[in-house]
């Protein structure tokens, strides 16, 4: 009779759960397919009420702005900070209290990373409200996205590849520039596009630090930018008038997310450490 | 030289890594900073536990106080965790015992797309579908804690599920060999040493999964409704990250307003650090365990 009901629950539970994937992604693409011209792409919006007409394309570039601020703000010091824990690190409470600091950060909400930003970029150091100010906020919110799984990378990486290298009498640089990072690029890369994925579809930490309901094609990073998640919301918020261009939108950030993320795992899984084979 | 290199180097890497530890002390020293001059103002135990937000005074005094949404956020957060676990339990329980193991290769990026689903779109298919299924079902606007909390836990279950079903499959790898010797029922198995087994390690991912829906700021703000009301089921209410989306845009910077948004941003990120020392604590007794 347990026995029964757990079965029972396991295969109601995985339908549900495939049935909801499939209701989510089918949606979408069925909705927002008839929105998308060439015009709808390529266009700024336009209209008595912004967004009722027109496109969405300053918003696929300032969210790629965003993003690529983003991954290298926050990309860098994570890869770093990977690289530090595992090979120079010999102190394990250190290594430990890297860790925490690193769990506390992933629990920050990102909407509080956006008060963060505003109090000190925006109005401390006076940068206003620019690309620049909301990519620090995002950076921070995907660090230990990405450290994380480059960790984890440099943890699986063969110890004998790394202490051979340094038996033939190459230093933790060379051995790091030429061996690790090499080796590991396939994850390290696909994790920075994760991360860039995760960034993209943020909206909390833009809405009062950079993000804007209209800009034209952002020209430097201290200027404000539109944003896809931001437009999409904000089209949301001005009622019933737009909801053809929100499935347009909600259709193209879909699009670019789950390619990227398809690249990603192709590419992590085709350069797959041979290793491991 | 060679030894001057190493040494840059090696002082390169360590800087970039203490940029980990300084943003975070950033963030903290600046949402502590903005939040103090509110506590000049209005009392601890007040703002906690008061059920007026009035940060703007039309009429009579203005008022700080963030209980509702406090709870909503706790409510929303717990409710979504018990049906993610509802869910995802069962079907981790499918994949690392009945699926093979191509199948589970092909179901795991299946179920993570999930994950990479931005928030705002959750929002949005929770507006036109969900929200209109409640308001169709006699929830009046249809907006509602429910619609949030199940909203919430579509997003919660990619993590659910994958933590889960690792857990459970060392479990049934350690277990089941041995029981089917046996011949005791596969079913049974599970569901009487498996599953038991894996408590501890389901339990916390479930902790885990409240801290992740606490943060949630837009898909929860677009379908909740947005009330200063104690949550309830079939009722509207508003969860902290939502206050502080909301209203920034028209706080005037240095107001009591603004700096009451701050400490509002400073309870949520108390109540996610205390989550994670749960978490920590937890984790290193059940490794002790083990």
């Amino acid at each position: 009779m347990k026995g029964k009901m757990t079965k029972l629950w396991a295969y109601v539970s995985i339908a549900l759960v495939v049935a909801s994937i499939l209701f989510l992604f089918v949606y979408v693409f069925i909705r927002g397919a008839g929105t998308i011209t060439w015009e709808f792409l390529s266009q700024p919006p336009k209209g008595a009420i912004l967004g009722m007409e027109g496109g969405v394309w300053p918003a696929i570039v300032g969210s790629l702005c965003f993003t690529a601020v983003a991954i290298v703000l926050g990309g860098i010091p994570a890869i770093a900070a990977a690289l530090y824990i595992v090979f120079y690190c010999e102190n394990r409470r250190i290594e430990k209290a890297f860790h925490t600091v690193i769990r506390c950060i992933s629990g920050i909400p990102s909407i509080v990373l956006g008060l963060f930003a505003y109090s000190f970029l925006v109005r401390e150091l006076q940068w206003g409200r620019c690309i620049l100010s909301s990519g620090v906020a995002l950076g921070i919110m995907i660090l230990p996205f990405v450290e994380v799984r480059a960790e984890k990378a440099f943890q699986e990486l063969p110890k004998a590849i790394v202490l051979s290298s340094y038996a033939l009498g190459c230093s933790k640089r060379y051995t790091i520039m030429k061996i690790v990072l090499p080796a590991c690029k396939g994850e390290l890369i696909s994790g920075l596009m994760l991360g860039g994925c995760y960034a993209m579809g943020a909206t909390p930490p833009l809405i009062f630090t950079g993000g804007v309901a209209y800009a034209s094609i952002p020209t430097s990073l201290m200027k404000p930018a539109m944003a896809l998640p931001l437009h999409l919301y904000l089209l949301l918020a001005q009622g019933a008038t737009s909801f053809d261009m929100a499935y347009g939108t909600a259709f193209v950030m879909m699009t670019i997310i789950l390619i990227s993320n398809l690249l990603a795992t192709i590419y992590a899984a085709r350069s797959h450490a041979k290793w491991k084979a | 030289m060679q030894k001057r290199l190493e040494k840059l180097f090696r002082l390169f890497i360590g800087l970039l890594a203490l940029l980990a530890v300084v943003s975070l002390a950033f963030v903290i020293f600046f949402i502590v900073k903005e939040a103090l001059p509110l506590f000049r103002e209005v009392r601890v135990g007040e703002f906690l536990l008061g059920k007026r937000w009035m940060p703007i005074a039309y009429v009579g005094e203005p008022s700080f106080g963030i209980f509702n949404f406090i709870m909503a956020t706790l409510y929303v957060s717990l409710l979504a965790m018990i049906i993610a676990s509802a869910v995802g339990i069962g079907a981790a329980l499918f994949l690392s015992c009945v699926a093979s193991r191509k199948a589970r290769e092909l179901l795991y990026p299946f179920i993570d797309l999930l994950a990479g689903i931005p928030s705002v779109i959750y929002g949005f298919i929770g507006l036109v579908v969900l929200v209109k299924l409640f308001m169709k079902m006699g929830v009046h606007t249809g907006s509602c804690v429910l619609a949030a909390a199940i909203l919430l836990s579509v997003m919660l279950l990619p993590y659910i599920i994958s933590s889960c079903s690792e857990t459970i499959l060392k479990a049934k790898e350690r277990y089941l060999p041995a029981s089917n010797a046996m011949g005791i029922d596969k079913w049974h198995a599970i569901a009487s040493v498996i599953l038991p087994a894996s408590w501890g390690n389901i339990l916390l991912s479930m902790i885990l999964a409240i801290g992740r829906a606490m943060g949630e700021t837009m898909a929860v703000m677009m379908v909740i409704g947005n009330a200063n009301l104690f949550p309830t089921l079939l009722g509207k209410s508003e969860t902290i990250a939502a206050v502080i989306a909301l209203e920034m845009g028209t706080a005037e910077a240095g107001s009591l307003h603004y700096h009451g948004l701050y400490a509002a941003g400073l309870v949520l990120m108390v109540l996610l650090f205390i989550i994670n020392a749960v978490i920590a604590a937890l984790r290193s007794r059940l490794i002790k365990e083990a």
